[in-house]
């Protein structure tokens, strides 16, 4: 069996056991990971995994009376494979905060008001060329409640299924140019500042159209030396 | 009540991504996968032995009779077009998962086994490990499985509870703990 991807170098991906970031000293395992062959196991994997998965639209933004509030932004990704090969009906699923930092999430506090329209989750089979488009409103900032001072930037997190098991990926996309993405934990748990820079979007400058929303380009990269650092 | 560092951090995975019947590979679309249905079901614990609710348990697996649904797999064409050979679970307050699926063959040059992957807060990155069955048969001379130090090969074992249902425990870190594998 032929080994279909390369490992990413360590220091394009995240430490496992992160200095302030409690959780990771209790469920990182001690045990250095083992290394096995690539069998068909590995190297095969869920391509319909939607069959079983209820969709949920790309428009979490809504309109009228229903216009969450917040920024209105349009997420145009693409997904695509080590060497630039778009993954064609990759299953996409991502989730965000709103505008105030909250989630609606049983186990979120009550730091920051929820939105009666937004719920922030979106469930989409990328296209032919991997491309999927959410329209969206920028998450806030949230307090860890580690109560030291961490914020977590605005970001949205992904789950991605590559075409194999290999390359299944969770990860989260940040804004470029707020100030607490240097400060981030988690953000900077990948060592290799070129890495980072792939959580990072690209804004594409505004020319009117579409006139109200802001445009942010990303490209996941879902396994190989150029992937996309994975994150919690 | 006072949140502790426990709730408020993601990757909040959203109740609604664990739609009710993803744990339930046995059938597609109302029909029935062939083969024999078998529960798999265990407790995710991290250090110290406390449960972990709200945790995403993810299989992927050969079906009935070895074959992975993927194109890679040479005998594809003849895979159970009613088993997509993926699953999804959530574990509960108390740290609870399951899995109803079909016992899966023996793939080419390898044992009887399901492919387990976690995500949760605190994971900087996907856990991946592999479930073989006590039952067998050819763990002993399974390449995978023979990666794994001796004496920590029975971790990777499910313990068969009764016919047809199987019990898999998953300690993240300390005492126990379960094999990861470096993807
Ligand atoms: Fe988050």
């Amino acid at each position: 069996m032929t080994v279909l991807f390369d490992r990413p170098p360590e220091a394009a991906r995240p430490v496992r056991e992160v200095a302030g970031y409690p959780q990771t000293w209790r469920r990182t395992p001690r045990a250095p990971l083992v290394r096995r062959p690539l069998t068909l196991s590995e190297t095969t994997g869920p391509l319909e995994p939607a069959r079983r998965l209820r969709p949920l639209g790309g428009e979490l933004a809504g309109a009228g009376e229903r216009r969450a509030i917040g920024q209105a932004i349009r997420l145009r990704l693409r997904i695509v494979d080590q060497g630039g090969v778009p993954v064609a009906g990759a299953l996409v699923e991502m989730w965000q905060a709103n505008a105030a930092g909250r989630y609606v999430h049983p186990n979120d506090d009550d730091h920051a008001p929820l939105d009666p329209n937004f719920y922030g989750a979106a469930r989409l089979v990328a296209d032919a060329d991997g491309r999927i488009e959410i329209r969206t409103v920028k998450p806030g900032a949230y307090p860890v409640p580690t109560r030291d001072g961490w914020w977590r930037p605005p970001h949205v997190h992904f789950s991605v299924f590559g075409r194999v098991w290999l390359a299944r990926l969770v990860t989260q996309m940040y804004f470029p140019g707020e100030p607490l993405n240097a400060q981030d934990r988690i953000l900077n748990a990948v060592a290799d500042p070129e890495a980072r820079e792939r959580l990072i979007a690209r804004l594409v400058p505004p020319t009117g159209d579409p006139y109200d929303e802001l445009v942010y380009e990303h490209r996941i990269v879902v396994r190989g030396r150029e992937a996309t650092p994975p994150q919690p | 009540m006072i949140p502790t560092p426990e709730q408020t951090l993601g990757p909040f995975f959203l109740p609604r991504f664990v739609d009710a019947d993803a744990n339930d590979l046995t059938q597609l679309e109302g029909r029935r996968a062939r083969g024999e249905p078998i529960e798999i079901h265990g407790v995710v614990t991290e250090e110290g032995g406390a449960p972990l609710e709200n945790l995403i348990v993810e299989i992927w697996q050969a079906d009935a009779a070895g074959i992975f649904r993927h194109p890679l797999d040479p005998r594809h064409r003849e895979a159970d077009p009613d088993f997509l050979g993926w699953g999804r679970a959530a574990t509960d307050r108390e740290g609870r998962y399951l899995f109803r699926t079909i016992r899966p063959g023996a793939p080419a040059g390898r044992a009887p086994h399901i492919n387990l992957m976690l995500m949760y807060s605190g994971l900087m990155r996907i856990l991946k490990t592999a479930l073989f069955f006590e039952d067998g048969p050819g763990n002993d001379a399974d390449p995978v499985l023979r990666c794994v130090p001796p004496e920590r090969r029975g971790l990777l074992v499910a313990r068969r509870e009764a016919p047809g249902r199987y019990r898999f425990d998953i300690r993240l870190r300390g005492e126990g703990e379960t094999p990861f594998f470096d993807d």
